[in-house]
């Protein structure tokens, strides 16, 4: 535990931990050496001369004292440290992630990471704090208690040396019990928490379906499951729970009839005996309160292998010596690439894109146009092939200069909650309010900050709820318009998109194409025809490409895509019965 | 759902004075139904704690048997082993049983208050649940729930034992020796003299950790959402600064809350602690024996169970904030539970499909009268039974408030909506979604079979009309492909792509037949060939219905019985394409804006 403590947290705060950690488990053994000391102060106080107890009592007094002073100091410094652990902790973690390949951000993880970065760091702060002491002080001070012990009656000694195995069995096996019980119980609490979450998610549709009487949902039967689990698991844990504190006191008990057994036998004096006696419980009181921190310990190791796995996720190799890309020209040479083994996304894909062009990726859903743009931004490596920049493979580019070059208007937009105009100047945070208010009327944004009270100074929301899927599509594009660079990758799909905002994408992207590299993930006919080019995508290979002229005369897959579009156009709705329009042709 | 304005539901004032009169805190609520149960699991835990004291006892006493000048009472002395013995067995049987209790009150507190929860839920405005409040309903229900089960299962009996075992180990030790007890209440009082001045300071900064803790994980949330933008913008270190400036205020937060309360707590701790009391105490015994004061053997009975006496009181910190934590999440279940319902209607169902808007005016902002945040501001409509009207205009006009106006997502602030002469609002809930369908244009499928999923509105549905449901919504074939056909799980056993998922919940509103038809048509996200099949689809369903369609393309609406133009709030014309084109204004800019301006014909036939 302690190893993987000191690698999540990293190479520069090995040396304070560590002096944390030896510091509480000293003060943990100095607390047996006291515990020892009790026994020749008892032993006189109870014997024929009480005065004989003075010595051992002075003794008592400064190992008292310097128990003190020890462990206020370790107090101290834990939390101290405690402090320190959840700062480097935290920017471990952030540094490193915006290290990672996007590829990595699956959905399942972005929930995990959450958790690791509030409840796991905070876990982990607490470990030198409340975690370990108690730890020590059930581990170390029973073990020096009991190598005092041989100095006393070597016979107990051994017995208490011979129990502390067994205690050890009983306590591991007890919290494997507990352990499993606990994460099976998490199990359903978790399944119940989504359920939670779909429900609520979910509210129109299982109103607009009169689905609420919450008597008959899926909810309800979740509910009802972690209910019924954790009442099954609650009476099976609890033998588990029992058993390591009855082993305590079950040796305890053991230990004082053999302590009277010896002294009835006369081999041990009386007051030998009972200060003996109070020794063994003293020592056995730390072992009964280890059983509390078995759970706590047990989330701290969890939690710290879940950050461990974190950190040791691989970042995209960044380039010994970055070449700096020469022009804006993006090329893809015979690109191979795949989410999952064996199930290629894009399968040698070939085509070039100049400066000055716009280029319009087209085709069906699945066919990797979005992989494509994914890969030019480097989200991902390509398992086989090259995607050049300016000539340079972007795997010899380096992350930060790729990302100057490079802009993407993201298909799912995603905002921060701050202003608009906080918004925006994440491309740039040195924005003037002239370069705000440019790309607000290249992108449309100017009229949506005109009809909002609050203006630029508009807050979003978490995740920029407050605003409509069109009015955050304009966000995000004035946002990749302000970072300026040399190559623009825009996706028109976006299910919120009205008829003026369309428009007015298109009218950017051709506008942008003057004098830059532009790629559109192209829905709209009327983008599709500005294009300088189009690439045709399907099933991961380039299946045609050329002006729109040429890939109209070929009448090949393009142009049969082309008049399905225009039909899918020509449908009308109407209250009327379908006209013959509005069928499907054969 | 999106909404058209910025829109945050305030708090309602009305949830902090409930009629007047003094009601009882959230908490006692919450806990009333499972309270006698609570009781006994406290009785038991105080009780463990105390018969935990009885093997100590037994060796005080043992000690002292010895002591006795003559040889001992071997009959004694093993009756006292076995005492302790027994004591220990009782104290743990005890234990487990308050345990058990607790937990089984706690999970049947947890369950109640999570149905109710979820039934109220399902009766507050829609409008409650866009922005954060799937979150908040989370929250509540889970990890609220979850706050108040420590409370129940664990702190309360603890507290129970906290308060038992010193009393009864403090009654114990004066009548050993009560100059001894007065050293180890002196312990006491120190130790908690120290504590409270510890917690008088650390209270007010709970607060603010919490506050401190709340940030770091707001903006851990934001930092791992937005990791694209992050990384996309990052320039690596600018864009997650928020998440690590949150972080390092936490930290120092921390350091500077430690550093102010450390030496206090520190010295509370240690004073308390069973070295400290153990050798305190014994050390004060050989004073009092060498002046006579004390007997030897009562120094025994101290130093075994002085640490019985002030170690609970180590303790009572953490409970406290316990309390605390489950105080606050308690209030949260309570303000949850407050949340106006949308009053219940029980008139009669209405005549026929006729819908009319009737100067109807609505706000999503608290201020109800706060004119400029005002998204709907005096709309008169009317859907005639079997037409198509199609709402247009630009993004927030105000198109998308309107129709889930007659979702009654939000009742309106003025005016009033009603369907076959019926005021929404005096329709059963039942009633009205039976009425009135949607297919909206953010999916959502829940986690359940294909079959179930499309049989959401109708559940006594046979599976050949759910067949016959997804053939008109041209989804059969492909749910013919999935791994278990009609039985597979969506989302566990496979993902549709948005233009399957819009055809699944077409197939659900085919199934529902509603007579009025609210439709968000968003298309654009699919491919042509998909797009195709569900606006065939879409025809279907549509056809001797009325229909209000939220329209973002205009070509689609051009056959529209009638257009309604929206601009901020208001519909600023209708008609038809024809009339509307014809009369050059706001319906016309719009269409030239779309598909105007020479080039761009390659949409038009």
């Amino acid at each position: 535990m302690i190893r993987a403590f000191l690698k999540a947290m990293g190479p520069g705060h090995t040396r304070p931990v560590a002096v944390s950690l030896a510091l509480t488990t000293f003060a943990s053994a100095l607390q047996g050496v006291v515990f020892a000391l009790l026994v020749p102060v008892l032993e006189g106080l109870l014997g024929p001369d009480p005065s004989t107890a003075t010595p051992w009592a002075v003794a008592l007094a400064v190992g008292t004292a310097v128990y003190a002073v020890l462990k206020s100091t370790s107090l101290y410094l834990n939390f101290r440290v405690g402090g320190s652990i959840s700062r480097a902790l935290h920017h471990r973690i952030g540094d490193h992630l915006v290290r990672l390949p996007l590829g990595w951000f699956t959905g399942s993880r972005l929930g995990e990471l959450n958790r690791i970065a509030t409840e796991g760091v905070s876990r982990t702060t607490s470990l030198p704090v409340h975690t370990y002491p108690p730890l020590a002080d059930a581990v170390v001070t029973p073990v020096v208690a009991v190598a005092a012990l041989f100095l006393f009656d070597w016979r107990l000694a051994l017995a208490c040396a011979a129990c502390l195995p067994l205690l050890w069995m009983v306590f591991t096996l007890s919290n494997e019990a507990v352990g499993r019980g606990d994460a099976a119980r998490d199990t359903v609490a978790d399944e119940a928490a989504d359920r939670v979450l779909e429900y609520a998610r979910a509210q129109p549709v299982l109103r607009a379906f009169g689905r609420v009487d919450s008597a008959h949902t899926v909810l309800d039967r979740a509910l009802a499951a972690e209910h019924a689990g954790a009442r099954a698991l609650l009476l099976k844990a609890v033998p588990a729970l029992v058993a390591y504190s009855f082993t305590v006191r079950l040796v305890l008990t053991l230990l004082l009839a053999l302590s009277l057994h010896l002294l009835l036998g006369g081999t041990l004096a009386a007051p030998t005996a009972i200060a003996l006696i109070v020794l063994l419980v003293r020592f056995v009181h730390p072992l009964s309160a280890a059983a509390e921190s078995g759970a706590v310990l047990r989330m701290a190791v969890n939690g710290l292998a879940r950050i461990n796995t974190v950190l040791d996720a691989r970042p995209l190799p960044e380039p010994a010596t970055p070449v700096p890309p020469q022009g804006a020209e993006v090329e893809f040479h015979d690109v191979r690439f795949s989410y999952t083994p064996g199930e290629p996304v894009l399968d040698g894909v070939s085509f070039p894109a100049a400066p000055g062009t716009l280029t319009a990726l087209v085709g069906p859903s699945g066919g990797g146009k979005t992989t494509v743009t994914r890969l030019l931004a480097r989200f991902h490596d390509v398992d086989a092939g090259q995607v050049l920049v300016g000539g340079v493979d972007v795997r010899d580019i380096g992350s930060e200069e790729l990302s100057r070059h490079v802009a993407v208007v993201f298909q799912d937009v995603y905002l921060f909650d701050a202003t608009i105009a906080d918004n925006v100047r994440v491309a740039a945070p040195g924005a003037s309010e002239a370069d705000l208010d440019r790309v607000a009327a290249r992108s449309g944004l100017d009229r949506v900050v005109a009809e909002l009270p609050d203006g630029w100074e508009t807050r979003v929301g978490e995740g920029g709820t407050s605003l409509s899927g069109g009015q955050r599509q304009r966000v995000s594009i004035a946002r990749a318009l302000l970072k300026d660079a040399p190559i623009v990758v825009l996706d028109e799909a976006s299910a919120a998109l009205d008829a003026e905002n369309e428009a007015l994408l298109t009218e950017t992207a051709t506008d942008l194409a003057r004098d830059r590299t532009v790629l559109v993930i192209a829905h709209r006919p009327a983008t599709v025809a500005a294009a300088d080019r189009i690439v045709f995508l399907d099933g991961g290979r380039v299946a045609e490409q050329g002006t729109p002229e040429e890939l109209l005369a070929l009448d090949g897959r393009h142009a049969a895509y082309v008049r399905a579009r225009q039909r899918a156009l020509g449908w009308r709705l109407t209250g009327e019965p379908a006209s013959d329009t509005t069928r499907p042709t054969p | 759902m999106t909404q058209d304005t910025a829109s945050t539901t305030g708090k309602t004032p009305q949830a902090d004075t409930p009629a007047g009169k003094r009601s009882p805190s959230p908490l006692s609520v919450l806990l009333e139904p499972v309270r006698g149960r609570v009781a006994s699991a406290a009785a038991l835990q105080g009780l463990a704690g105390v018969l935990g004291l009885v093997p100590l006892v037994c060796v005080a006493e043992l000690a002292d048997t010895l002591l006795e000048p003559g040889p001992p009472d071997r009959a004694l002395l093993w009756t006292l082993v076995g005492l302790a013995l027994a004591g220990a067995v009782a104290a743990l049987t005890a234990g487990a049983a308050s345990t058990v209790v607790g937990h089984l009150a706690d999970n049947d507190m947890q369950l109640s208050v999570r149905r109710s929860l979820a039934a109220h839920l399902g009766r507050v405005p829609l409008g409650w649940f866009s922005g954060r409040g799937s979150g908040r309903a989370k929250k509540a229900l889970h990890d609220d729930v979850a706050e108040v089960h420590s409370l129940i299962a664990h702190t309360l009996p603890d507290l129970a034992a906290v308060v038992a075992v010193p009393v009864a180990a403090l009654a114990y030790l004066v009548s050993v020796d009560w100059r001894l007890a007065l050293v180890a209440v002196a312990l006491v009082v120190g130790g908690v003299f120290l504590f409270a001045r510890a917690m008088a300071g650390g209270m007010a900064k709970f607060a603010e950790y919490t506050r401190a803790m709340n940030d770091i994980n707001a903006s851990a949330v934001e930092f791992v959402q937005g990791i694209q933008v992050v990384k996309h913008f990052g320039g690596h270190r600018r864009a997650h600064a928020r998440f690590l400036d949150a972080a390092d205020a936490f930290a120092d937060f921390f350091v500077a809350w430690s550093r102010a309360t450390t030496p206090v707590t520190v010295a509370s701790f240690l004073l308390l602690s069973a070295p400290m009391t153990a050798a305190l105490s014994v050390l004060a015994g050989v004073g009092l024996v060498a002046a006579g004061w004390s007997e030897p053997a009562s120094v025994v009975a101290f130093a075994l169970l002085a640490p019985a006496l002030c170690a609970p009181m180590n303790v009572i910190g953490s409970r406290v904030q316990q309390i605390q934590a489950a105080k606050a999440a308690a209030s949260r279940v309570a303000d949850l539970l407050a949340e106006p319902p949308l009053p219940e209607g029980s008139g009669g169902a209405p005549r026929d499909a006729r819908v009319v808007f009737d100067g109807v005016r609505f706000s999503y902002s608290a201020d109800r009268r706060d004119a400029a945040r005002e998204a709907l501001r005096g709309v008169d409509l009317v859907l005639e039974p079997g037409t198509v009207t199609a709402l247009v205009g630009s993004s927030g006009a105000g198109k998308s408030t309107l129709a889930t106006l007659l979702a009654r997502f939000h009742d309106p602030v003025e005016g009033t909506v009603s369907v076959g002469g019926a005021d929404l609002r005096t329709l059963p809930t039942g009633t009205l979604y039976r009425t009135v369908g949607f297919v909206f244009q953010d999916v959502r499928l829940l986690r359940e079979s294909v079959a179930d999923n499309i049989a959401l509105g109708r559940p006594g549905a046979t599976r050949e009309e759910i067949e016959d449901a997804a053939r008109a919504a041209r989804i059969h074939e492909r749910i013919l492909r999935l791994p278990r056909g009609y039985d597979t799980v969506v989302t566990e056993e496979a993902a549709l792509s948005g233009g399957e998922a819009q055809r699944v919940s077409i197939a659900r509103a085919i199934l529902a037949d509603p007579s009025v038809l609210v439709l968000d048509e968003a298309t654009a996200s699919v491919d042509p060939a998909a797009e195709a099949d569900i606006q065939d689809a879409l025809s279907d369903l549509a056809r001797g219905r009325t229909v209000l369609v939220i329209a973002h393309r205009l070509a689609t609406v051009t056959g529209a019985d009638r257009i309604a133009v929206m601009e901020d709030g208001r519909i600023v014309e209708s008609g038809t394409h024809e009339e509307l084109l014809g009369r050059g204004r706001r319906y016309a800019d719009l269409w030239s804006a779309q598909h105007g301006s020479g080039g761009r014909q390659g949409e038009e036939q």
